[in-house]
């Protein structure tokens, strides 16, 4: 009854359930915050240009570079609970074929709420192309900056930051950079 | 010590014993049980799962625990991380998805995923009618390139690969998996030591 494994063990026990109800608690409470941060999206430009992917050196298609401008405010999902903030700016369209698109250009991760006001003048670090491996077809797409929150522990959740006030064409392909 | 141990074993007797292993079956059962009846609730083959690999660092580490759904009715989205098992290789892989292509079933996908050695044997027409077909491409977060080459020759992953999507996370405690994978000694004693401590407990 009183023999020293017995105690290890309900020591152990004890101590595990304490360690679950807080890890409980803190992944609960990032519940309680519900910041919805809020940014901006513009496309400076958007250019097609044909070439090849990686995998096949002699298949030529089309690839889309595009120069975008983000500003977006990201401190207020800063939480105890937060470890960091994956941000990425996604192309959104739906081709003639009916074709749902949805393909992530830029990313970024931010883990600390020093670096979480995002002011960024880029363009696309990720390869845009389409199924079709044209984009002569392709209707205009819209762009959108989403997040995902990455907790120490708990759920992961999901969001969006801003979008861009209207569609972006795809110009017509040209012949050389 | 043994003796002691031993002694007490025979007082007992061997009803006892019976009565230990049918214990320990029990508990045995009602964790697959568990196990199992996740898998149904979340619709995943496999409803937690350890990191193994490091590519989704700082998010994710080796020994973390993910918690995964995978909803018939819903479609995957960008920014979704998954978790997939392309067929033929032994691990299954937790990456970020990156593209995303929802084919309306009257448009036939294998134009685009070339698989053609495996739809031959089993025409994919009219399956899930229903729902658009996706084609997915995914990319670790701490790789610096998109996962085609860990495709294994597909050009895309489609539904049929993925295990689920990332729901929740708790750090560091699938470590103990991992640690009786790379010293397997350490699962024998851990096994060893509950199953004798289970003959041998009085109450």
């Amino acid at each position: 009854m009183h023999s020293i494994f017995a105690r290890i063990n309900n020591t152990s026990a004890l101590l595990s359930s304490c360690m679950m109800a807080l890890l409980a608690a803190i992944a609960l409470s990032s519940l309680v915050f519900t910041a919805k941060p809020q940014g901006n999206v513009s496309i400076a430009s958007v250019q097609v240009y044909s070439g090849n992917t990686r995998r096949y050196a002699t298949k030529r298609q089309d690839l889309a570079f595009v120069d975008f401008n983000i500003t977006a405010d990201f401190t207020p999902l800063f939480n105890w609970n937060t470890k960091q903030i994956f941000i990425y700016l996604q192309a959104e369209y739906n081709s003639t074929l009916g074709v749902k698109n949805e393909a992530v250009i830029w990313d970024r991760i931010v883990r600390r709420k020093e670096e979480a006001h995002v002011n960024v003048v880029g363009k696309n670090k990720y390869n845009f192309r389409d199924l079709s491996a044209s984009f002569k077809t392709a209707p205009p797409a819209s762009y959108s900056l989403q997040y995902n929150i990455m907790p120490y522990v708990g759920a992961l959740t999901w969001g969006e930051a801003a979008r861009t006030s209207e569609p972006v064409a795809f110009p017509p392909r040209k012949a050389r950079v | 010590m043994f003796t002691d141990e031993l002694k007490a074993f025979r007082r007992l007797g061997f009803r006892h014993v019976l009565l230990q292993v049918l214990n320990f079956a029990s508990v045995i059962a009602s964790g697959l049980m568990i196990w199992k009846g996740l898998g149904i609730v979340t619709n995943s083959e496999s409803p937690i799962v350890v990191v193994l690999s490091g590519s989704m660092e700082p998010a994710f580490y080796r020994g973390d625990l993910l918690f995964l759904t995978n909803p018939s009715s819903e479609q995957y989205k960008t920014g979704d991380i998954t978790v997939y098992k392309i067929p033929g290789a032994d691990i299954p892989i937790v990456h970020r998805v990156l593209e995303t292509h929802d084919v309306p079933p009257k448009i036939d996908i294998r134009q685009y995923t070339k698989a053609t050695k495996r739809s031959k044997s089993q025409p994919t027409s009219g399956k899930n009618s229903e729902h658009d077909n996706q084609l997915l491409l995914t990319k670790g977060d701490n790789n610096p390139i998109d996962d085609i080459e860990l495709y294994r020759g597909l050009e895309w992953l489609e539904k049929k690969h993925i295990v689920g999507k990332v729901k929740g996370f708790l750090p560091y405690v699938g470590y103990v998996t991992i640690a009786m994978n790379d010293f397997p000694q350490l699962k024998y004693a851990l096994l060893g030591g509950l199953g004798l401590l289970a003959l041998i407990q009085r109450e």
